[in-house]
C-alpha cells in the first residue's frame, strides 16, 4: 500500500501517490520491472466525475511519449489520457471493459489503465514530476477549479 | 414514491427528473408518486411521511447518491435504486447531453430509465396485492 501526501480544497480531498512519477496532466507511471504501470491521479479523476467508458489502446500498439493512450467517457466529457512513457502497451487492465467506475473507486490501484513496456523509461521518467512536486502542481490546479464554482 | 436526483444543472440530474415525471405523470400514474429531493432535504413532514409510508424507488444521477441517502435518513426505505449511469452503461448509443433541455440520446435514456422502473414498480404492486408472495 502507498503512502499518500493529501490535501483538501473547498470541500474535496485530493490524494497523490508517493510511489510514483506523475505527469502535470495528471497521469502517473509505477516502474514494475521493465513495465510502467500508468493511471489517472486521484485529481483528475475527480475533476472529470463519474466514468461512464473508458477505451484504452489495445496490447500491442505503439506509443510515443504523450499520445494518447486511453479516451475515458465521464458524465461530465470526454478525457484523452496522454501516456506518459513512450512503448508498447502489453497488457489493458481488464476491469477497463466492464466496471470501469474502478478509476473513480481506486485510481492508483486497480483503477490503473495499462501497462508499457517502456523504451526508455530513465528518459520518461527524468520528465516527469516526482510526488512532491506533482502535489504542489496539482494543489494550485484544484485551487484554481475551485474558484471556477 | 420516486424520488429523483435533485442535481439542477447537470445532465443526469435532468435524466433522472425527467424519467421520475413520465413514470408518475405517463407509465404509471395511478400506482406512484413524486417525492423532491429538496423537501427531504428540509425535512418538510409530508415528504417523509410519504417515503416512510411507501416503499421508494430512487434516481440518482451521480455516485453520491443523494436520493438514495435521503431517504433513508428520513427513516424510509429504498425498494430499488437506480443510477442515471448504469443504465446509460447499458445503453451506449444513448448518450445524454444538454440541461433544461435534453438532446434526443438524453430524451431517449430517460425513457429507458423508466422503462426500468415502470417494472419494478409493477413487482412491488404486485407483491403488496398478494403479500404472501413477497
Amino acid at each position: 500500500m502507498p503512502s499518500y501526501l493529501e490535501t483538501t480544497v473547498d470541500k474535496f480531498i485530493f490524494k497523490v501517490a508517493t510511489d510514483r512519477h506523475y505527469s502535470p496532466a495528471g497521469v502517473w507511471a509505477l516502474a514494475e520491472g521493465d513495465r510502467i504501470r500508468i493511471g489517472m491521479t486521484d485529481f483528475l479523476q475527480q475533476l472529470n466525475g463519474d466514468v461512464a467508458f473508458a477505451e484504452v489502446r489495445p496490447e500491442g500498439t505503439v506509443l510515443g511519449t504523450g499520445d494518447e493512450v486511453a479516451l475515458i467517457e465521464t458524465i461530465k466529457t470526454n478525457v484523452g489520457v496522454p501516456s506518459p512513457v513512450g512503448g508498447t502497451v502489453a497488457e489493458v487492465n481488464p476491469a477497463m471493459e466492464l466496471s470501469p467506475e474502478a478509476i473513480n473507486q481506486d485510481p492508483y490501484g486497480a483503477g490503473w489503465l495499462a501497462l508499457i513496456d517502456a523504451r526508455d523509461w530513465p528518459t520518461d521518467r527524468d520528465a516527469l514530476l516526482d510526488a512532491q512536486a506533482y502535489f504542489e502542481l496539482m494543489t494550485g490546479q484544484a485551487a484554481e477549479e475551485a474558484k471556477k464554482r | 414514491m420516486i424520488v429523483p436526483c435533485s442535481g439542477i444543472g447537470k445532465t443526469y440530474g435532468t435524466v433522472s427528473r425527467e424519467a421520475a415525471y413520465e413514470v408518475t405523470e405517463d407509465r404509471r400514474p395511478g400506482a406512484t408518486g413524486l417525492v423532491a429531493l429538496s423537501l427531504l432535504v428540509l425535512g418538510d413532514a409530508d415528504a417523509r411521511a410519504a417515503v416512510r409510508a411507501h416503499p421508494a424507488v430512487t434516481i440518482d444521477g451521480c455516485k453520491l447518491a443523494c436520493a438514495a441517502k435521503m431517504v433513508q435518513e428520513s427513516g424510509g426505505h429504498v425498494a430499488q435504486g437506480f443510477a442515471v449511469l448504469d443504465v446509460y452503461r447499458r445503453n451506449r448509443q444513448l448518450k445524454p447531453q444538454g440541461i433544461a433541455e435534453l438532446n434526443e440520446g438524453g430524451q431517449q435514456l430517460a425513457h429507458a430509465v423508466a422503462e426500468e422502473i415502470a417494472t419494478v414498480v409493477d413487482e412491488l404492486v404486485s407483491c403488496e396485492e398478494a403479500p404472501d408472495r413477497a
